[in-house]
Parts: structure tokens; sequence; C-alpha cells
């Protein structure tokens, strides 16, 4: 088409520039991220705190001192040089704490949202390739999950699955060796109730991806029901997923941290930033900075991730450009 | 309408049964049951209990018994106390509710105004302050908050108290409101400021102006008046996430409403109380979103039923 941009048009599109190189979507939209520049800061600071807080679990240098150590003739200590956050009511260092929490919060959140996709993407699949009647199954089901509050439900879960000897799972109970019983039995409980979004999200995207010509196109020239789905359309939702996903995660710390704070939180000696913050809040009266470092760990993660989530969705999705 | 209204209330019948359904079998999988007590009772005291609550019987017969009783408007007695499980909803869901109404009340005035001055001076100083309040309050959960808040106003300044919940009593109501309201506010400022933005370019607002209106009377009935249609859409599902979703806050200011009664209740494995609370707000969340689209279909007469 080069040849007609050489003849005067009266379409705006006959001045513009070629490009000498095509961009992909995928590509396109990075270049479009990291032009967001609050985004790319949130970027690196959640980097930044994963990366410490998963260093900390092997190498002293950032953690210092060991989160489970306890001096009783040193407790409740101002910040300083040797303890960057001071100590708990317990003397334990209050910056590994801090820093044991946040990878503990971060591995509920990750780990909540994989499961989450899991069975999300797999219902809003089923739903949306099945029959009607299928659909119709697991639409309501969606109805009926919407029904219940959210943290209700978790409660409920979360009890059924604690305090038995599962499987795979283990008991739930720390002292007892095995799985990491009761991160998992956290991560489950949420992620049994938190699929339905993601669900709807896929399904609708899946119906619409069907009515689009390229599949009719595809299916023309004989390609397999499968391949369509893998090839042609899962690749089509997965920058709503993306968007999702961002939103998703510190939704997950946000409901193990509430879970937490209702007094149904992970045993001790494991800490979240949920239990930290209880624990402090518990102690308010004798040292009040032990609910606000991790408070501010918190607000740290829940900004950056909608800042990140904010700069996904202007990035992947072509109709909120400016 | 009427035929729309009657269509979907009685929509939530099933889904009310299949709510009830899925909590009695879920429930009753938690293991242990509520005469479980760290003192192990004798097991003819057990059995008496057991008789008496209809606990001795199969789980299908319970269920059978569970669901007829609820068609009688009868939700059962607490086990822990004794009393029929409606005055137990009845009582604590006036603290949940006067709590819940207080937050939204909240997010309703400041959302409203913060959208709406941030969507007048757009870019200017205000602007700048509403975006920052909408951005850094959808990003405090309420239990990063209430502790924040305590420390500051009720234990360094001592202008608020520490616990507990009064109606009309300042000291007690400002600090659960603020701590349970200040997200549904974020929420409610940033819609409302995208579609005071969107409606602010309209053509009928230029002609508004053109014909010598005055801006007052431009913004705040011109535009208010359409800007607030997907502000109302979202008030339904946020008044039933505040009035059902106040665990926290109960928690952290020991304020005993519902939700507390919930947790506790589920702790203790108080069956009849929580088939109570969990229908209970089921039925709330099924009554807004009717709610909501009906006046959806009043303000806007696009929209017909």
């Amino acid at each position: 088409m080069a040849e007609e941009g050489t003849i005067a048009q009266p379409f705006e599109f006959a001045t513009w520039e070629l490009h000498t190189k095509q961009r992909g979507f995928w590509s396109q939209a990075f270049r479009r991220l990291i032009r967001n520049r609050l985004a790319v800061i949130a970027a690196v600071i959640l980097l930044v705190v994963a990366s410490v807080g998963i260093a900390a679990e092997f190498v002293d240098v950032v953690q210092r001192h060991d989160p489970a150590e306890q001096q009783y003739r040193n407790t409740n200590a101002a910040p300083s040089g040797e303890y960057w956050l001071g100590t708990d009511t317990l003397g334990r260092d209050v910056w590994a704490r801090v820093l044991e929490g946040t990878v503990f919060s971060l591995k509920i959140g990750f780990g909540a949202e994989s499961i989450v996709l899991l069975i999300g993407i797999t219902v809003g699949l089923m739903a949306a390739l099945g029959t009607r009647w299928s659909d119709g199954i697991l639409m309501r089901f969606t109805d009926l999950a919407y029904a219940f509050p959210d943290l209700l439900a978790i409660i409920l879960f979360r009890q059924i699955l604690i305090g038995r000897d599962w499987p795979i799972l283990g008991t739930g109970d720390p002292q007892l060796p095995g799985m990491p019983g009761s991160l998992l039995v956290t991560i489950l409980a949420i992620s049994f109730v938190s699929w339905v979004t993601i669900a709807r999200l896929v399904r609708g995207q899946m119906l619409s991806l069907k009515q689009l010509d390229y599949v009719t196109a595809a299916t023309a020239i004989g390609a397999s029901r499968w391949r369509i789905v893998r090839v042609h359309m899962l690749p089509n939702t997965l920058s709503t997923v993306i968007v999702a996903v961002t939103f998703g995660i510190p939704t997950r710390i946000f409901a193990e941290a509430s879970l937490a704070f209702i007094g149904l939180g992970v045993p001790p000696p494991a800490a979240s930033l949920g239990t930290l913050i209880t624990d402090g809040y518990d102690n308010l009266q004798s040292n009040n900075l032990l609910v606000i470092w991790p408070a501010i760990m918190v607000a740290t993660l829940m900004l950056c991730f909608t800042f990140l989530g904010d700069g996904l969705r202007d990035a992947l999705d072509p109709r909120t450009r400016k | 309408m009427l035929a729309y209204t009657i269509r979907r209330a009685l929509t939530m019948i099933p889904l009310l049964l299949a709510v009830a359904t899925v909590t009695f079998f879920l429930m009753h999988g938690v293991k242990g049951g509520p005469f479980d007590t760290d003192k192990p009772l004798s097991d003819a005291a057990k059995e008496r209990l057991n008789q008496r609550y209809g606990l001795d019987k199969s789980l299908p017969e319970q269920y059978i018994q569970y669901v007829t009783n609820l068609a009688k408007g009868d939700l059962g007695i607490s086990f822990s106390n004794d009393r029929p499980v409606r005055d137990i909803i009845r009582d604590r869901f006036k603290i949940s509710l006067q709590l819940g109404l207080s937050a939204f009340a909240m997010a309703l005035v400041m959302g409203l105004a913060l959208g709406i001055v941030s969507a007048l001076y757009q870019n200017g100083i205000f602007d700048y302050l509403g975006v920052f309040f909408a951005t850094v309050g959808a990003a405090l959960p309420s239990f990063v908050l209430a502790p924040v808040l305590v420390i500051i106003f009720a234990v360094n300044l001592h202008w608020f108290d520490v616990l507990g919940w009064e109606l009309f009593n300042y000291k007690k109501m400002v600090l659960p409101t603020v701590a349970l309201g200040t997200l549904s506010t974020a929420y409610v400022a940033r819609i409302t400021r995208a579609s005071m933005l969107d409606v602010l370019r309209q053509d009928y607002i230029r002609t508004a102006r053109a014909k010598g209106v005055t801006e007052l009377q431009v913004v705040m009935v011109h535009a208010l008046k359409n800007a607030l249609i997907p502000v109302l859409t979202i008030l339904g599902p946020i008044l039933a996430g505040l009035v059902v979703g106040s665990f926290i806050i109960e928690r952290a200011f020991a304020i005993p409403g519902l939700g507390f009664a919930f947790v506790n209740a589920v702790l203790i494995r108080d069956y009849g109380v929580i088939m109570g609370t969990t229908l209970f707000f089921a039925v709330v969340i099924a009554v807004m979103n009717l709610v909501v689209d009906l006046l959806y279909g009043i303000v806007d007469p696009r929209i017909r039923y």
C-alpha cells in the first residue's frame, strides 16, 4: 500500500509515516506500560520487597536476626542500628518478623490466585464452550457464590479444612511434620470462594470471541475445536485475565489478613502481615510501633498492586487508551 | 414494573433455598459438634442435649426438619444461650445496621462531594487532593486503618474512645464509621469523578451554559442528575457490603454486631446462629440488588422492565 501514500488523498492516513518495523500486541503493550511511571515504580517496589523477603529466608544479611528468636531482656526496644524496627513484646526482631510476614502474605496472594485462576478459567471455559445446559448450571452456581458474603464463606471453608489429617495437606498444625498445612488450608479456603469473578470474565470473553469472523474462518479451514480454543481464543482472554490477577493478588492477601484479624489466622510461630497487625493491635498500649510497621507494609503492597493493575489495564486494553 | 419486582422476588426463593442447603452441609462438615467443650460432657448428658436439639437424627432428616421450619419462618434456637435465633439476629443486626448506615452516609456524602469537586476542578489542586485521597483510601483496608486511627485519635489525642459503639455518641461513633467507610468513600469518589467528567463534556451541558444558566445550576441540576446514574449502580453492593461486612470493625472496636456473632457461632458450632446469619445476609444482599435495579429503572427512563 506504500504507493498509495504518495498519491494526494483527502484521507488522514495518507500522511501517516510508515513504520519499517511492525510491533506486536505484547511489545506495544509493554512499551505503553513502561511509559507509565507510577506502574513502573510500583513494579520495582514489589520486586524489591519480594526479593529482599525471599533473600531473607536464606541469607541473614538482610534479615539480621532470626524472626523466632526471643530475648526476654530486650522486649519492646525502640528502633536502633541493631534492631532496625525495634523488638516486639517477646523481644523478637520486628524487621525480621515483618519480612517473614510479607513473604508469607505474598505466598498466600500468589498461591491463592493461582488456584483461583485454575478453577476460574476451567469453569469459564466449560460454561462458554459447553452446552446451554452446562452453561446454565455453572452460571447458577456462580449466582450462588455471589449470594454469600465472601468472608463468611471463607470462614466456613477454613473451619471445614482445619484440624483434620488430610492425605496430602497434612494436619494444618505447624508443630507436626509434613506439608505446610496451615498455609495451604488458608490458601484453599480463600480460593474456593474467590474464583467466581475470573470464571465470569473468561466466560464473557469466550462468548464474544466465539462470534468473531476469524474464529469462523478457523473453523472453515478445518481447525479442530481444541486448537481453536487453545491457539485463537485463549490468548485473547489473556489481557483481561492478567489485569484481573493483578487486582486479585492483593484481594487474597486482604482476605487472609481479615481472617487473621478476627482470630482465624495462621497459628504461631508462623506470621503473616495480618497476624502481625493483629498482635500489634492487641499490644497497642505497650508498643504502638508494632502495628505501624506491618500496616505500612500492607498499605505499600496494596498501593503498588493497584498502580500496577491500573497501568496494565491501560496498556492492555486498547479501548481505554487516550 | 410490579410484575418485574414480583418475578425477581420469586427467583430469590430457590436462591435462598440453595444458600440454606449449601450452608447446612458445609456447616456440618466442620469438625466437632456444638457440645464438644474443653471439659467433655458425660455421654448421657450429651445424648440428652443432642436429643433435645434434634441432633440425634440423621443429617438428611435434620435438613428436612430445618427447611420445613424455615418455610414456617422459624429459624430455630441457639445452642449456646437457648434464645431464638430470630431474636439474636434482630438484636445484633440493629447494631451492625447502625454502623453500616453511618459508614454508608459517610461514603455517600464525602464520596459525592470529593468526586464532584475533583471533576469541576479537573487537574487543579482540589482534583489532585481528591484523586490522592481516592487512591490512598482504596489501599487502606479497615484492619490497617482501624489501628492507625485508634493510635492517633484515641490513644494519643484522646478525642475519641478506643472501644465500643453507641448511636449519636460521637466519641464512640466516629472511629468505627471512618475505619469502615473510607474504602467505600474512595470508591464512590472515583466513580463520581469519572462519571461527572463524562457528563460535563456532553452537548446539553454546553447548551445549558450557552442559554445563560448559572454555573451552580448547571452542575447541581443538569449535570449531577445524569452523573449519578453510574454511582447509583454501585451503591447497592456498597451498602450491602457495609452492612454485612463489618466483621473486622466489630472485632477492632469490640462492637457486638451480627458479624461478631457469626464468627463466634462458627467457632462454637452454634448451628442455628450460623444458618440464620448466612440466610439473613443472603436476603440482605439479594434485596439490595433488587432495590438498585428498580431504582435504576426509575432514574433512567431508557430502561424499562
